[in-house]
């Protein structure tokens, strides 16, 4: 007997679009493979409603969604539905198509049949999120979420609507004090915040480093280390019902004396004890270290435990560049020499061997950083996009009061670049992807961890991102490395900022508040206008200038207009853009992934789950010259873009370096230099294309 | 009085030596850096007969790596001349026994204690894996003599590139299919790694025999010899597969996949491929591709990271760079 229940025709197909002709891709192949995917396996497995009315109704009385009826009368939903229907929406590839059904659409408590399309996805989202506004609102997510110009965050839109369902937020950080209080505090938080499915973040520069004092007794500690498999092994366990592994990253400053092993837990050939799989580490440099580097000077790493005793305060918390002489020469403080410049090869020889750490510039993130005034950005999250306040809170023991300062918590979503120019709406894709990110705000109260719940609450924080910017470059005949993209990323970027905080203004106007500290800020005392008041922002280029034909840019004395009623009404969130890497969702909108460059003209997708194949977006025998990879572009012109969107967002960019296996350590490093100087918050991963022995061969040849 | 040598790496001993070297010491990787575990449920969601095919291509290829690395490579390595090259050849022989172990991680991670004992058991009776591991063993104990001609050894090479990059494959096919699919992901990142590695084998001892081969007394007959072998063992080999994929309906599929891996043993050797191959399962063909792949930290490992070779340090100017930006 024959049992073959895995073989698929769709992937099949899809994988035969490599199969090459004429030395050209199977291109048509994929679209085969939609049409196969939908009729052998979604339309058979969907299960099928003769009406609106019995579909809502179904959905509503099995506990499937939330009772809209409470929100919506039925004809008010029939208009959104029928509006979305309207715009006949079909998929453009294999991958979006599978990624949603895949991931996204809801299905029967059996997990076999389907009782989603994509349309009524968005049409739960819109409703979900217009449900205090009316219908209006409705119709306006509907519009911005079924033309593809917004994408709200993973947690966001698999979750809206849905009756039984995890957060809608999936972002958080926090701080971790240095004692068993806590530690447990940090432990019980990842546990709680990776169960709904949240990507967690802590900065563990304040746990003192190993064989530091214990009580007074020297030697005792154990250092970051074994916190860090503690909470590899917390989020391994709490793993939303299995769905999907639980992540998190630990951030690390580059002083703390652990450094050098906190790198080492990542390398190929370590010993078991000591090596963190799963969990993502990051580094934290300060100005002083890069300066040190420049300098060739003498480096020392701290052993923070000995600050705190020394001047009761945490060594990560100090302005190194007022501080760091006065470490070196108090003869209490105790501390290692090392080489600041073989501390960077060692990063890179890190990130060649793992692609991590990744690396968080302390004061490019504070420089620029509007809430100066309240407190400073100390550490970054999973994918090093956001960059907010934080501040370690006192736990006690029990009976106790705790106190509970500032974590972090961030609902993301991004714009689709191609969409939103195309149809000329960056305004209104701007304001409505601003109020669909207040919405998830919100509604969402995070009690079980106070410091993130505190957070939300009184800063109502959100990263809007985007996306698609290769994709939208590539089919206009843009290099993603020229002059243009620099100058369309300028203008675009400085747009997104200005309508981004006019819907903060106006929601604090209608609102009658703001975050709180507003007063304290940059944006209060009007400083933070500096840059737009005194220059327009316009398009130098023809090409650029002609991408915006039609469409009305802030000016400078927009820019002052604006001032004037921020300062008179407030900001309603304490920040608002962070360009976020989008995986998934870039592929369900069928564009390529954030700001950065594509990896392959067909990209070869693995995940713990499927493999698929996913030509880029509008690819097309024309243009194919400029969908080049990033493996082949010179990583600084990337790193010099990336600086220019810079400019324009207030928290930071997930900026993944490209390199190829004969890159040295060096090569690397200057990367970082590079990237430092031109302003970059941070750096995600560094991926590295593999030579083979057909490329040795070759090139030997 | 035999005078003792020193490898000196210094010198070059031929064109291809440290390229394959340097290629070995960036693939290095131990089994244990990776989480089959993960697969613990995708396990239990394949069907008995699945499961089935899926440890027996396992077991077969445990039997082959342990051929490889305790015989084949040590023996090979006292025939070649070139320093260098053995030294190679003991780095790849290193490897052979992380791969053999590497199949047991995966069985110890999802297999109960009772079906790995069965499958050993099953490994030590079956008559084709035994009639390959036998076969190619008979050219390796050739090379055990101390006096052995040009041709023996030339024979013996042959036999391990047969090995390497053609009996390996009928084994690879499931968890190249499965992953392909998205069943026993986790694992496969482990087996793309025993693959990456076992084509550069392939293609380094396809180079010494064909080193051999040119200075061979008689060409032909050597040339003769090499196909009867290959012969038998391809005949073997469709029985093999016929036993262990049957129950799964994908015998034809991986017989057109064993023809075409027979083909490019040929083509290490040197030799015109002789096997006609229609088409092969494009999924099973893209899993085999060992160049870099876009992943999800967070789902899955990458099995793109190298270990680091070039460490190369920073100078002053490095320092200062220029900085400015027109816009």
């Amino acid at each position: 007997m024959v049992t073959n229940d895995v073989a698929k025709s769709w992937i099949l197909l899809n994988n035969e679009i490599m199969i090459k002709h004429d030395d050209e891709f199977s291109l048509h192949k994929d679209k085969e493979a939609v049409r196969a995917y939908f009729l052998e396996y979604v339309n058979k497995n969907t299960v099928f409603f003769y009406t609106l009315k019995e579909k809502i109704d179904y959905l509503i009385e099995n506990n499937y969604y939330i009772n809209f009826y409470e929100w919506f009368t039925f004809e008010e939903m029939e208009q959104v539905y029928n509006f979305i229907n309207a715009k006949k929406f079909r998929f453009p590839s294999f991958m979006s198509a599978f990624k949603f059904f895949q991931s996204y659409a809801l299905r029967d408590d059996s997990g076999e049949k389907f009782l989603e399309r994509y349309e009524d996805r968005v049409a739960a989202v819109s409703l979900f999120l217009a449900r205090h506004e009316g219908v209006d609102r409705a119709l306006q997510y509907a519009e911005l979420l079924i033309n593809q110009e917004y994408q709200p965050a993973t947690p966001t839109f698999l979750n809206a609507g849905k009756k039984r369902s995890g957060e809608l937020v999936s972002c958080f950080l926090d701080e971790i004090g240095d004692n068993l209080n806590g530690i447990g505090y940090a432990v019980d938080s990842a546990m709680k915040l990776s169960s709904i499915g949240g990507g967690v973040s802590f900065n563990i520069s304040k746990i003192r480093a190993r064989g530091e004092a214990i009580k007074g007794v020297e030697g005792r500690a154990g250092g970051v280390l074994p916190i860090m498999k503690i909470l590899e092994d917390t989020f391994s366990y709490a793993n939303q019902l299995g769905q999907r592994p639980g992540a998190g990253a630990v951030y690390l400053n580059i002083f703390h004396s652990d450094i050098e092993e906190f790198l080492d837990c990542k390398k190929i050939n370590v010993d078991e004890k000591v090596r963190i799989k799963s969990l993502s580490i990051g580094v934290i440099i300060p100005d002083k270290f890069m300066e040190l580097a420049a300098k060739d000077e003498p480096c020392y790493l701290i052993h923070p435990h000995t600050v705190m005793q020394e001047y009761g305060k945490y060594l990560d918390e100090l302005d190194m560049d007022e501080m760091y002489d006065e470490l070196i020469t108090n003869p209490k403080i105790k501390k290692k020499k090392i080489n600041a410049r073989h501390l960077l090869v060692k990063i890179a020889q890190t990130q060649k061997e793992s692609g991590y750490p990744y690396i968080f510039f302390k004061e490019n993130a504070n420089r620029q950083h509007a809430l100066n005034g309240i407190g400073k950005v100390k550490f970054s999250n999973l994918c090093t996009e956001i960059m907010q306040i934080s501040e370690v809170s006192d736990i006690n023991i029990y009976g106790q009061e705790d106190t509970i300062r500032y974590g972090i918590s961030c609902n993301l979503g991004s714009l689709n670049i191609a969409t939103v120019m195309d149809n000329k709406r960056i305004e209104q894709a701007v304001k409505t992807a601003m109020r669909a990110l207040t919405m998830v705000s919100d509604v969402t109260d995070i009690a079980m961890v106070p410091s993130i719940q505190k957070a939300n609450r009184e800063l109502h924080s959100v990263g809007l991102g985007a996306m698609n910017l290769h994709g939208y470059l590539a089919k206009n005949f843009i290099m993603y490395e020229s002059e243009e993209a620099l100058d369309f990323a300028n203008v675009f970027f400085m747009m997104v900022n200005y309508y981004s905080l006019q819907a903060s203004m106006e929601i604090a106007r209608e609102r009658k508040t703001t975050f709180t500290g507003f007063e304290k800020t940059a944006y209060a005392d009007g400083t933070y206008f500096d840059k737009y008041v005194n220059q327009d922002y316009f398009p130098t280029t023809i090409k650029v200038s002609e991408l915006f034909a039609g469409i009305d840019i802030p000016t400078k004395e927009d820019w002052k207009a604006l001032k004037q009623q921020v300062q008179e009404h407030g900001v309603y969130h304490a920040y608002r853009i962070a360009i976020a890497p989008n995986q998934s969702t870039s592929y369900i909108m069928n564009a390529t992934a954030s700001v950065m460059p594509i990896v392959d003209t067909i990209e070869v997708r693995e995940y713990g789950d499927s493999t698929t194949y996913y030509p880029m977006p509008y690819l097309t025998n024309e243009n194919y010259f400029y969908y080049k990879s990033a493996y082949d572009m010179d990583q600084m012109k990337v790193l010099r873009l990336v600086s220019v969107i810079q400019r324009h967002v207030d928290q930071g960019i997930s900026t993944i370096l490209h390199t190829n296996s004969r890159d040295t350590t060096r090569d690397l490093a200057r990367y970082y230099i590079y990237a430092h100087k031109v302003g970059l918050k941070s750096l995600y991963y560094t991926r590295t294309r593999k030579s083979t022995i057909d490329e040795c061969v070759s090139c030997s040849a | 009085m035999k005078q003792y040598k020193a490898v000196n790496w210094n010198d070059p001993e031929n064109d291809y030596a440290l390229m394959f070297w340097e290629q070995n010491i960036k693939q290095f990787w131990i089994d244990t850096e990776y989480i089959p575990s993960k697969d613990i449920d995708s396990w239990k969601a394949l069907s008995p007969e699945m499961r089935e095919c899926y440890k027996k291509a396992l077991g077969g290829l445990t039997l082959l790596d342990t051929l490889q690395s305790h015989t084949g490579m040590p023996k090979i390595m006292d025939h070649i001349d070139s320093l260098q090259n053995k030294s190679v050849l003991a780095y790849m022989c290193m490897m052979e026994a992380i791969h053999a172990k590497s199949y047991s991680t995966i069985f110890t991670t999802v297999a109960t204690s009772q079906d790995i004992e069965d499958i050993f058991n099953w490994v030590q009776n079956n008559k084709y894996l035994q009639f390959k591991a036998s076969t190619i063993d008979k050219y390796y104990r050739k090379l055990a003599e101390t006096d052995i001609s040009k041709e023996d050894l030339f024979m013996g090479l042959c036999a391990s590139v047969l090995l390497e990059s053609f009996l390996f494959y009928s084994g690879f096919f499931i968890p190249l299919w499965l992953c392909g699919q998205g069943h026993m992901v986790a694992s496969a990142d482990i087996i793309k790694k025993i693959i990456a590695d076992e084509s550069i084998h392939g293609v380094f001892v396809g180079l010494l025999a064909q080193d051999v081969y040119k200075k061979l007394p008689n060409p032909e007959r050597a040339k003769e010899k090499l196909i009867v072998l290959l012969n038998d063992l391809y005949e073997n080999e469709l029985k093999y597969t016929e036993e262990i994929y049957t129950d799964v309906g994908l015998t034809a599929e991986v017989k057109e996949y064993v023809r075409y891996n027979a083909n490019k043993a040929l083509m290490n050797l040197g030799f015109e491929p002789t096997f006609e191959v229609k088409r092969v399962n494009p999924i099973v063909l893209n899993g085999l591709n060992v160049e870099t792949t876009q992943h999800d930290f967070f789902s899955k490992k990458s099995t793109n990271y190298e270990k680091a070779t070039e460490i190369v340090h920073l100078r002053d100017e490095d320092f200062a760079m220029d900085t400015s930006i027109a816009i």
